[in-house]
Order: structure tokens, then sequence, then C-alpha cells
């Protein structure tokens, strides 16, 4: 097997250029990145120098101007919507900086909404979702709406609903940056735990310093490029 | 199982914006339930008038000599034969159910005359008992009595025919027209009652008279100038004339016979129910596009509201279709349940005013005629399940297509966007 196939995301040559007006803002530069299976890479930087973009990218929520992206073996580049859908649903879960739970959903039902999507059977559904709140701490509170929950809990829930439909590849864009210390403490002890315990792979986005200090991996962004990949111990 | 997710979250974000929901479903009902109510009381004047028209004309469906409505001449008149057997027709056990009344008669233009001077008439050669059933000359009586089976040279003459003869209850007067043997021969009359029918061509020129009396006169033994039939509602109109254009397929070839409905014999009354209902409908049509567009805001606001929602369910994995699909079932249940509900709004309106009707003589005055009928200002509205399925039909197809540009905007929201909205 070769790298693209075994590799968790792959991208090559990727460059993202955003037209802003009559001006061209270039968001990613030619940015060559492999992570592979089971790894808990951070991609660091300051605000504009292109993490989110680049996270953005691998996850099939904006197309690349330039370059390829393989997820889980797959090449996005030029999927069309309804099978970057699918990528997305069976092998990409996504935790946002602002929770982006579905306020019409309880906790339970947010996290097994893409499992829903899926068609995975509601009994399977139930009994992975339990587990998973059993290990984060959320047992008990299945039934509460997102407005009846802390900010720390909303972010379990997305973690939840993130690595419940066992995923390659989670994408965490700033999953700290809203919470407390401890909450945030709380919250990365909890993706690590997943992390070793399930084998999920997690790429952040981050400039939180406690994320990239738990980071297996630290890529470093400025303006676009990688500047610094570096792996931790 | 995306269709139940799909219905899911449609019920739960109605529910979460509860009060615009309420006020949404509000408007739609009371549009729905008035459009209901208003094309109920719009059928029922339109039958109403429909049956006024029909009974003062050649009823519902007429059967007469197929150049008589044009020529009105006493040689293009019904062959009793032909008269016999669309008689029997109507009297037998299939079509009988949808008849109402069957009047045959023999109408001809001709002079009337009295000391006071001449004036033209249309003079009907009637048979008393049916034409009571058929017509409401009978009922139109101010002076005398109606005609009667054993009259004898007996005229039932309008009231502005009397002045214009300067007559009196019990006055004779003498009619002239052209005989079956293209003479002019006379009769004279005796006046038996008066009538009033509100319409002044009618109560200037109009005679009724006993139809024997008419046939031995004008010498055309036992043929008529048309057979009219009134039938139970103008629903059945089409299958009456149809059947009778069926069974009278012999003389009707041989050129004896010429079948019509109300809408080709009255084609003045035809096109004013035309004109009417394409005024109800251009009313309601454009009160509904402003309702559609009330619709598509609730829905356009909606769905602007949910940018980031929207953006977070394709990237989980829901496509751009199915995330339009979830507006769409928003518009198509609120419109169902709209529909639904207004339905219900309209029939309890009509309902309740089936029994004595809607009055409106304050607004219409009494004797009102419009093209040859007397309006009734008291209108019973007709329920028609036709219409019913029109409307809800109606309601939904406004819905549906008031959700699309929403759902649209839903489906082809950039993804990376999305996550950037602030609510």
């Amino acid at each position: 097997m070769n790298q693209i196939e075994t590799a968790a995301v792959r991208t090559e040559g990727v460059w993202k250029i955003f037209q802003q007006e009559a001006e061209e803002v270039t968001a990613v530069r030619d940015v060559s990145l492999t992570i592979d299976r089971g790894e808990f890479t951070a991609l660091a930087g300051p605000s504009g120098s292109g993490k989110t973009t680049l996270l953005n990218t691998i996850g099939g929520l904006t197309r690349v101007t330039r370059g390829n992206v393989w997820v889980a073996g797959q090449n996005v580049t030029d999927m069309s919507n309804q099978a970057l859908a699918q990528l997305r649903l069976t092998e990409v879960g996504f935790i946002f900086q602002a929770y982006n739970l579905l306020p019409v959903l309880s906790a339970m039902e947010n996290a097994e909404f893409p499992m829903l999507l899926q068609g995975v059977d509601a009994a399977d559904r139930r009994a992975r979702v339990r587990e998973l709140f059993e290990r984060t701490g959320m047992s008990g509170l299945e039934d509460r709406r997102p407005g009846k929950l802390s900010g720390g809990q909303q972010q379990r829930v997305a973690v939840v609903r993130a690595v419940a439909s066992r995923p390659a590849l989670v994408l965490a864009d700033e999953p700290t940056a809203n919470l407390d210390s401890a909450s945030s403490e709380a919250l990365l002890e909890m993706m690590a735990e997943l992390n070793r315990d399930l084998g999920v792979t997690f790429v952040f986005a981050t400039h939180d310093e406690h994320v990239m200090e738990r980071s297996k991996r630290l890529v470093r962004m400025v303006d676009g490029r990688i500047d610094s990949d570096e792996l931790r111990t | 199982m995306h269709i139940r997710v799909i219905i899911r979250l449609a019920l739960r974000n109605l529910r979460r914006q509860l009060r615009r929901t309420v006020l949404t479903v509000s408007s739609m009902i009371v549009g729905g339930g008035l459009l209901i109510f208003s094309y109920a009381i719009g059928d029922g004047s339109h039958e109403s008038w429909i049956d006024a028209g029909v009974r003062t004309g050649s009823g519902h469906v007429t059967v007469e000599g197929p150049e008589f409505r044009l020529t009105k001449r006493i040689e293009d008149r019904l062959p009793m034969n032909v008269r016999g057997e669309v008689e029997q027709l109507l009297a037998s056990p299939e079509m009988a159910s949808q008849v109402v009344a069957v009047s045959a008669r023999l109408t001809i233009s001709g002079l009337a005359s009295s000391p006071a001077g001449a004036r033209p008439v249309q003079i009907m050669g009637v048979q008393p008992i049916d034409e009571a059933s058929f017509s409401s000359f009978d009922e139109q009586l101010v002076e005398g009595r109606y005609l009667e089976d054993g009259d004898d040279l007996a005229a039932y003459v309008g009231v502005g025919l009397m002045d214009s003869l300067d007559l009196r209850l019990g006055s004779r007067l003498v009619v002239q027209a052209q005989d079956a043997e293209q003479e002019i021969a006379a009769q004279l009359l005796r006046v038996v009652g008066v009538f009033r029918s509100g319409v002044p061509q009618v109560d200037q020129s109009v005679i009724q008279i006993p139809l024997h009396i008419g046939s031995e006169w004008l010498g055309v033994g036992g043929d008529v100038t048309n057979v009219g039939v009134v039938v139970t509602d103008s629903d059945t109109v089409a299958g009456v004339a149809a059947r009778l254009d069926s069974e009278l397929a012999d003389f009707v070839s041989r050129g004896d016979a010429y079948v019509m409905d109300w809408r080709e014999s009255t084609p003045a009354l035809a096109s004013a129910v035309a004109v009417d209902e394409f005024g109800n409908h251009l009313v309601w049509g454009v009160l509904f596009i402003i309702i559609a567009f009330g619709i598509m805001n609730t829905m356009l606001m909606s769905t602007l509201h949910r940018y980031r929602e929207f953006g977070v369910l394709q990237a989980l994995g829901l496509t751009p279709g199915r995330t339009g699909a979830i507006v769409l079932a928003e518009g198509l249940t609120l419109t169902a349940v709209s529909g639904f509900l207004g339905v219900g709004l309209g029939l309890w309106l009509t309902w309740y005013f089936f029994g004595d009707g809607l009055d409106m003589s304050g607004m219409i005055p009494e004797d009102m005629e419009f093209s040859g009928v007397i309006i009734d200002p008291v209108i019973v509205p007709l329920f028609r399940v036709a219409r019913l399925a029109q409307v809800f039909v109606f309601i939904l197809t406004i819905g549906a297509l008031a959700s699309v540009y929403p759902a649209v905007r839903a489906a082809r929201i950039d993804m990376a966007e999305a996550m950037k909205f602030e609510r």
C-alpha cells in the first residue's frame, strides 16, 4: 500500500486563494503534508496563518484552488458535492470552536446525528453514544437541549458526535477557545484518551498553548505556509 | 431514514419558532378559509343566476330544431315525433333522477294589439302545470291568476305590456303571427293574469298562452319549438345533454333536432358567469401571491437565521439537496397544516350560511338585473368537493413555490462561510 492509501490525510501542493472584491488573498500556499492514522496533530499559528482554511480544505468544507487532498485514501479535490457529503459523513468528524450543536435536538440526538444519517441501527447508535457519554462524564444529560448545557458540556457532546460514528479523522477548529482553563484541560484529556484508547486521528487548528503541549505533532503555519513540523514526545 | 430525519428537523424547527409559525399559519388559515367561503358564495350566486336564467330561458338543456335558435321561424320547429321521443327519454328511470322539470314550448314572435295600439311580442304556448315547475313566471304573479290546464283563450301577460297596450285584467287582445302555412293568423285572447319578472324586456314582451290554443291557432299539431329541461344542478348539465345527444343521434344526423346546453342557448349568461369567475380567480390569485410573499419572507428569515446550522448539517454529511429539503419540508408542513385548517374554516363558514344564505340586500338593490337575470340578494353558498380539493392543492402549491427560493438558498450555502456566521 502506498502512503496515500495508508495516511489519514495527505495534501500535495495545496493552494487556497480567495477572491475578495478585486483583490486576491492567498490563505494557503503550497502546503504538502501527510498525517498518519492515529496521530494527534496540532496546526498552530497566529490568526490569518491559514490553519483553519487548511482544515476546511481537508474536511471538504471548501475546495482547493490548486493541488490535491486525500482523506482516507480518497482524492477529494474533484469530488462532487454529493460524494464530498458522503465522505464527510463516513470518514470525517468535526469539532468547532462554537460547538455548533443543533439547538432543536437533545444531547443524545445531537451525538447520534451522523450515525442517524448513516443509517446505523437505533440500538447500536444509542449504545455507542451512551458508552461515550459515560466515558466523557455526560451521563444523565442525554435529554438536555444544548441551551441547557454549559459550554464545556456542549463541547463534550460535540466531541462525542465527532467520534461516535468512528470516522477516519476528526478535525477540530479551536475546540478550546470558548472554554475556561479547567473545561479546556478536561476536554483535551478526553480527546487524548479517545486517541489513545480508540485510535481516533485528531487534527487541531489552534493557538492554544495547552493544545500544542498535548499534541504529539506540531505543525506551525505562517502566512499560509508550513513553517515547521515537529514530532513531540 | 433521511426523510424521517428531514421531517423531524423540520417539525422541531417550526415548533422552535412557535410565534412566527403560528402567525404564518394563521394568515394562511384565514386566507384559505375565506377563499373557500368566497368560492362557495361565488358558486352559489352563479348557480342562482344560472337557475333563474335557464328557467326564464329555455332550460339547462334544450332540444329544438337545428335552425330555430337563429331564425326563430315556425317552420324550423321540432316535429311531434322528436318531441315525443325526448319526453319519453327524460321520463325514463335512468334520466328522471337528474331531471327537475320539462316544458314543451311553442315560442314565436308576433304582434299584440289592443284598442290602445300594437306591440311586438314573444308568445309562448305552454302546458301550465309543466311550465309552473319549469319557470318562475307563475310565482311572479301580481294580479289575477296563472294559466290553468282547462283554460281557453287565456293570456298571462307581462306588466310592461299591460301598460303599453292599456290592458286590464279581463281585457281582450289580439295576437298575430305567421302560422305553419306561412299565412298571418290572428288569435283573440283574454288576460287572466299579470306578472312582473323585474326584467323590463321580459315584462314588456312576453305573453304566455295554453299550448293547445297556440297549436290550433298556428296549425302545428303536436309540434313545438323546443323542449326545455331543468336539471338538478349545473354540474349535471353536460351529462344530460350528452345522453340526449347520443339517444337522439338519428334525429340529430337527419337535421330534425339539435341538443344544446344553457351555455350555448344563453351565451350572454354564460359569459357573465365566466367573467365573474375570472374576476374571483384574479382577486384571489393576487391575494395569495401576497400571502406567498409572506410565507417566503418567513421561510427566508428562518433560513438566514439558521445559516450556521445549515452549514453544520452539511459539514456533518447532509447533502445540499437534503439541506434544502428541510426548508421545503418546513414550508410544506406549514402550508399543509394551514390548508387543512383553512379548509375546515371555509367549511364551517359555508355551513353557517348554508341554511338562510348570506343576505346582501343592504348592498344589492331589489330587482337588480344582470344579463337578463334578476339577482337574488340572498346568496346561498354552494358546497363543492372539487373546490375544496382545488383550494387545498392551490394552497400547497403556493406554499411549495414560496419555499423553493429559501430552500435553494439553504442548499447553496458556503459551509466555511456559514461557520463564521454570527447569529
